[in-house]
Formats: C-alpha cells, sequence, structure tokens
C-alpha cells in the first residue's frame, strides 16, 4: 500500500511563516529549511515534521467536532432540564421540530467548509516550510 | 387499489436502471475504470454521486416514518447521517484518500500488514451489508405494496430481480453521473410533494400540531388494519366496516354502515374501516403520543420512554460514527484526484444531505396532521407516498404520486446496488477466488440471501434497521479507521481484538434485537441501541490490547503515517515508500 499517484505538480504557496505547528527539531536541524527527503530519511527529524504534521491536522478536526459534539450533546439534556422548552414554538413551529428539521444543520454546513478552509491552510504551510529545489 | 400515478413511477426509474445496466454490459468495470474515472470527476458532481448512493430507503421513506410514529425525537437519526459526513470529514475522507485504500479490508491490511485483518474486516462487510440491505427490500415491499395495492412479496422480489440482475450482469455501479442524477431526483421527489402539500393544506397545518384537538379526516378514508388494534373514538362517527369489529364480523362487499359509539372499540386483523371526510380520527389505544410527547427532542424507542436520554445518545453515536465505516461509501472516494479534493467533496455531500433531510422532518410533521389513519393501520413507513394523495386531487396528485414512488425505487435501486456491488466484490475477492464469475456467482447468492430475509423482515422499522447496521459499523471499522490514521501505537492484535469484540459484540446485540428478546428498561436500551457501550468497548478493546502487545506493530509505521498524512505536493518519486 502505497503513494500511487505521484503527479508533484505543486502550486506555488506564499511563503508563510508558520506558528506553532510545527516546530525546529533538535539537533537534527543544523538546516533551517528542511527538504521533502528529509521526510522520508528513517530519522528522528522526519518523522518530527510528519508528527507535527498530524497534530496540526487533528487540532484542525477537533476544532469542528468539538463545537458540533457540545451541541449535539447539550441539546436533549437541555430539553430534560427544562421542560417547557417543547410548547415553545418559533414562527408557528414547535421548536424541537424547527432545531431538529432545520436549524441544526446550518452549522454542520458551516463546520464542514471552516475545517476545508482550514485543513488546507495548515496543508499550505507545511509545503512551504520546504525547500523543493 | 391501484395508483397509476406510482406505477408510472417505479416503471420508469426501473426502466432507467435497465438501460443504465445494459450499457454496463458493453463497458466493462474494473478497479482500473474507477482509476481512470478518477481524474476527471468534479467535487460538485462526485459529492451528488456519494449522496445519491447514500440516501436509502431509511432517508426517503423511514426517517419520515419514524418520526412519525416515535416523534421528533427520532429526526437525531436524519440529524446523525448527514452529520456521519462532518465526522467523515474531519477524520479520514483525506488520509484514506492519499492512502489508496479501495475498500475497508485494503486499508486493514495495508495498515496493519495483516491478511487475518483483512479476512475478518471483509467479514464486517458482509455483516453490515446485509444488516443494510434488509431494510431496502422492505422499503420496496411498502412501496409496491401502496403503488400497485399487491402484496408485500412482490416489490422485495422485483427489487431482488433487479438489482442482483443489473449487478451480475456488469452493470449500474461506478457509474457517476447515474448516481449523481439518483441524488438530485430523490430531492425533487421529497421537496416537491412536501412544498406543494404545505401549500394546499388550507389550516395552517404546522399550528395544529400543538393544539390539543384531535386529528381529523381531510378526505374520506379506509383505514386497513393489518393486526388487531384497539381504538378510541373520541366522536361518534358514522362508518363502514369490513371485517371483524367488537366480536362480531361484517363480511357485506362494501361494508356494513354502523355507527361508532364513542369509547374502546376492538377491531380484529385484516378488517378496514371507511370513515367520512371531515371525521376525527380514533387513536389505537397502545402505542400513540399525545401532542407533548410527539415533540419531545429524546428518542422514545417504539414509541415508549424507555430511558429517552440513553436511546437519543445511543442514536447520535451511532449515526454520528457510523457513516464512515459503511463499505459502500468508501469506494466513491477513490474517485477524487487528491487528499484535498476528497475534503471538498465530502463538504458538499453534508451541503447536499442538509438540503435533503429537511424534507422528510417537514413530511412527518404534515403526516402528524393529515394522515392519522396511519397510526390505526400502523403504516406511518409509507407516509411519504401516501400524503399526496390526501391533499391533492386530479393531474397533480397523480404526478405527485410519480414523483415520490419513483423516487422511493431509485433510493432502494442505488443503495442496495451500492451495498451488492461491495458485498459480492468482498466475497469474489477476498473469500472465493477472484475474477468476474465469481463476482456473478456472489451478486446472485448475496441477492437469493438477501431477498428471502427481505420477506422475513416486514413490519419492522425501515429506519431501525439502518440504525442497526450503522451502530455495528461504528463499533468495528470506526475505531479502526480512527486510530490508524491518527494512533501510531495500533498494533496487529489490537485492531484485530476491537474489531472482534466490538463488532461482535453490536451484530449479537442486534441480532437479539431482531429476535424480540429485550423490550424493557436497560436491557432494551442495550439490546436494541447497542452503540451506547458497543463504541465505547470498541475503542477500549483496540487502545488497551495495543498497548499490552506492542509486539505486533506492523513495520514501517511512519512510513504509512507519511502515506495518509504527507499532501501530495510533498512526495516525490523516488522518496515514496518502498
Amino acid at each position: 500500500m502505497s503513494a500511487e499517484d505521484s503527479d508533484s505538480t505543486q502550486s506555488p504557496t506564499r511563503r508563510v511563516t508558520v506558528r506553532g505547528g510545527v516546530q525546529s527539531a533538535g539537533d537534527a536541524s543544523s538546516r533551517s529549511v528542511p527538504s521533502p527527503a528529509d521526510l522520508y530519511a528513517n530519522g528522528a527529524y522526519g518523522e518530527t515534521l510528519v508528527r507535527s504534521l498530524m497534530r496540526a491536522q487533528l487540532g484542525v478536526a477537533l476544532g469542528v467536532l468539538l463545537p458540533a459534539a457540545a451541541v449535539v450533546i447539550t441539546f436533549p439534556i437541555l430539553s430534560v432540564l427544562l421542560p417547557g422548552l417543547v410548547k415553545l414554538t418559533v414562527a408557528g413551529v414547535p421548536v424541537t421540530v424547527a432545531v431538529l428539521g432545520v436549524g441544526i444543520y446550518p452549522p454542520l454546513v458551516v463546520l464542514a467548509v471552516l475545517y476545508v478552509r482550514r485543513s488546507a491552510k495548515v496543508e499550505e504551510r507545511f509545503v512551504a516550510l520546504f525547500d523543493k529545489r | 387499489m391501484t395508483d397509476t400515478g406510482a406505477v408510472v413511477g417505479v416503471v420508469a426509474v426501473s426502466l432507467a436502471t435497465a438501460a443504465v445496466a445494459s450499457r454496463g454490459l458493453r463497458v466493462s468495470r474494473t478497479r482500473d475504470d474507477f482509476l481512470v474515472a478518477a481524474r476527471q470527476v468534479p467535487s460538485a458532481l462526485n459529492a451528488a454521486a456519494i449522496s445519491g448512493e447514500y440516501l436509502s430507503a431509511a432517508s426517503f421513506l423511514g426517517v419520515a416514518g419514524l418520526a412519525m410514529a416515535d416523534g421528533v425525537g427520532a429526526l437525531w437519526y436524519a440529524v446523525g447521517y448527514a452529520a456521519g459526513y462532518l465526522v467523515l470529514l474531519a477524520v479520514v475522507a483525506a488520509p484514506l484518500r492519499r492512502f489508496g485504500a479501495y475498500t475497508i479490508p485494503d486499508f486493514a491490511e495495508g495498515r496493519l500488514d495483516s491478511p487475518l485483518l483483512r479476512k475478518v474486516s471483509t467479514g464486517f462487510v458482509l455483516v453490515i451489508c446485509g444488516f443494510y440491505l434488509l431494510p431496502q427490500m422492505e422499503g420496496a415491499g411498502v412501496t409496491l405494496q401502496v403503488a400497485f395495492g399487491g402484496p408485500y412479496w412482490v416489490g422485495v422480489v422485483v427489487l431482488g430481480v433487479v438489482v442482483t440482475g443489473a449487478i451480475a450482469s456488469g452493470g449500474m455501479k461506478g457509474i457517476t453521473f447515474v448516481q449523481s442524477f439518483e441524488f438530485w431526483l430523490k430531492l425533487v421527489a421529497i421537496a416537491l410533494p412536501a412544498l406543494a402539500l404545505l401549500a394546499v393544506f388550507h389550516h395552517p397545518s404546522l399550528d395544529s400540531v400543538s393544539a390539543k384537538a384531535p386529528a381529523v379526516f381531510e378526505r374520506a378514508t379506509t383505514v386497513r388494519f393489518s393486526e388487531p388494534t384497539g381504538i378510541r373514538v373520541a366522536v361518534p362517527v358514522r362508518v363502514a366496516v369490513h371485517g371483524e369489529l367488537d366480536g362480531s364480523s361484517h363480511e357485506a362487499t362494501e361494508g356494513t354502515v354502523l355507527e361508532l359509539s364513542a369509547g374502546l372499540h376492538q377491531v380484529g386483523a385484516g378488517a378496514s374501516i371507511s370513515f367520512p371526510a371531515g371525521a376525527s380520527a380514533p387513536t389505537p389505544t397502545s402505542g400513540a403520543l399525545s401532542n407533548r410527547q410527539w415533540l419531545s427532542p429524546l428518542l422514545l424507542l417504539g414509541g415508549r420512554s424507555i430511558h429517552p436520554l440513553a436511546a437519543t445518545y445511543g442514536i447520535i453515536l451511532a449515526t454520528f460514527l457510523g457513516a464512515l465505516g459503511l463499505p459502500h461509501i468508501l469506494v466513491r472516494f477513490y474517485t477524487n484526484p487528491d487528499g484535498q479534493t476528497a475534503r471538498r467533496t465530502t463538504a458538499i455531500v453534508v451541503m447536499l444531505l442538509s438540503c435533503f433531510y429537511v424534507w422528510p422532518a417537514l413530511l412527518a410533521l404534515l403526516g402528524r396532521v393529515e394522515a392519522p389513519g396511519l397510526y390505526l393501520s400502523k403504516t406511518t413507513d409509507t407516509v411519504v407516498l401516501v400524503l399526496p394523495r390526501l391533499a391533492v386531487g386530479g393531474v397533480g396528485e397523480r404526478i405527485l404520486s410519480a414523483l415520490v414512488a419513483g423516487g422511493a425505487f431509485a433510493a432502494f435501486l442505488s443503495t442496495s446496488s451500492g451495498l451488492l456491488i461491495a458485498t459480492a466484490g468482498a466475497l469474489s475477492h477476498d473469500i472465493l477466488a477472484g475474477g468476474v464469475k465469481a463476482f456473478r456467482l456472489s451478486a446472485v447468492g448475496t441477492g437469493l440471501v438477501v431477498t428471502v430475509a427481505g420477506l422475513a423482515v416486514r413490519g419492522s422499522s425501515i429506519n431501525v434497521l439502518v440504525g442497526w447496521a450503522f451502530a455495528v459499523a461504528a463499533s468495528s471499522f470506526c475505531p479502526l479507521l480512527i486510530l490508524g490514521i491518527w494512533w501510531t501505537r495500533l498494533t496487529r492484535r489490537g485492531a484485530l481484538a476491537g474489531l472482534l469484540i466490538g463488532g461482535g459484540s453490536a451484530s449479537g446485540a442486534v441480532v437479539a434485537a431482531m429476535a424480540g428478546a429485550a423490550t424493557r428498561g436497560w436491557p432494551a436500551i442495550l439490546v436494541q441501541v447497542p452503540a451506547i457501550w458497543t463504541v465505547p468497548l470498541a475503542f477500549a478493546t483496540m487502545i488497551v490490547v495495543s498497548l499490552l502487545t506492542p509486539r505486533s506493530l506492523p513495520s514501517d509505521v511512519m512510513g504509512k503515517l507519511r502515506a495518509l498524512h504527507l499532501p501530495e505536493a510533498l512526495r516525490q518519486p523516488g522518496l515514496t515508500d518502498p
């Protein structure tokens, strides 16, 4: 199982200063600019680079999943704590129908779009770190 | 009782399928065809194709039916079906595309170097697809029953034969354009009737859900009782009865006209009662929800309040985490050219599904007000099909009936063909010798088994059955994918133990639930909403066993993580993994 497609037609990305995310990796980083070959060399430096990318991407993922989870976990509890909720209506529509039938979807879409943008940015920054001859 | 409009819709969709299938005979399809297509499919088209294949009988009929029967809490299923793609987007879409895994067994073997893990994964592909195919069969049975007025088995057999035939002859799947067309067909087929109904009902339907007034038959309505049912009549009404009522039988062909007094009555199985227009609808003595109960945002299992918070969270876990473990969906992600496109495609899927699921919710609400007869006959799963007939007359009614029946049939066809391909592919590739002949044999065998099983599940809620398939996926493949992609210390034994214990206990619970093992208290929750304990159990097992068995760590974990996570720009020929 491997990277079977590698048309490395790389769109030149702006050089972005990377904050957090990718740190320099101790002794191995005598050079200031890593090359893609460092990623594939079996050593602590390459591993650190890959792990830092994973950590950054996991952060982006949790950044959208945790808010979604918070909403989804609180709403059922809220309905138990506030039994009056069921009687409320929004523009003639019962509030529970309005939330579970319609209202919950727009935030879902916003989170999805946010994730796509943020994860792309993380990748751009990561790629921009490298010296690509 | 034949509905011409519905017949036209079903026949049109079947003919279109047959046409596509016959084209498939000429264009032979192999794994490589997918690879070729991969470079050319734009995100929006691909997203519509994914959604088209995903929206099954559960989404088209089941969500509205279950929400009408068990209340607004059942809409969590729809929310989860859509939100599952947010989870898929955030944790698996891009890495899986980059890894180059074509199926979940491919991923299992590739990530953990274990042919045994591949075999076990194949087993769960079969289990999940099986659980998922049953409700599609039931949906077809119900739809054709409504359309033709014939027996239930006809629809099951028709779907079984059409899908099996189409796939065994080499057609259907992979034709992205057809699947994406089916998404738009389904969206229009559910949105247009909902909008028309909203415009037609002359009193503000939405208000009367919260009002105390009993539901009224808008039109003269004949209710058929498939099982003995106790009914409570609030307002005396003159009805025509055919069959058994309160112990005496009425066999006149056009029915005996009599006065149904206020109070309790017992209707026999197979009886039918015709109510005049404007009559207040009786309520069934068991399973009827008050408006207040119906509006609760918590899941009521079978309409009963059994630990509703636990049931709700169980369904949330199953549906949010189950989508990423569905065997027939992953294949489609391979048609994205790269990781970032896979993300964009998935985000569009979230958007498209969000546009779809508002309509079943609206139809459930309208059904609650406008189709009280479905509560009596216990056929709420047909609400999407039946509603257009109640409100619209003449040509409009025929067009809408054709649309919903066609949309419903498209839903079974697209999903069950995807599932059958996944099943036959797994069977032929991983269990039999492989090759086209084995694939056809597997397709026919699976089709046969599923058709027979489809006859047996009659009367179960379509949506509940699909929810069980999600529960098994969430308890088996979900932890395998998430930990395999994000955790460096996952070992072969850990993965194997997690799959077997998590997936095994979820499957066991589902089988027990199907057999009607537990219906009260906590046992009912544990068996009917298994995800609430099997998902945490699967994750815990995978993690703990992995930590205990560091020696079965696969070789070159870093190489695999590079393949999963590095952007395409940093992959260079000669620098890729050996």
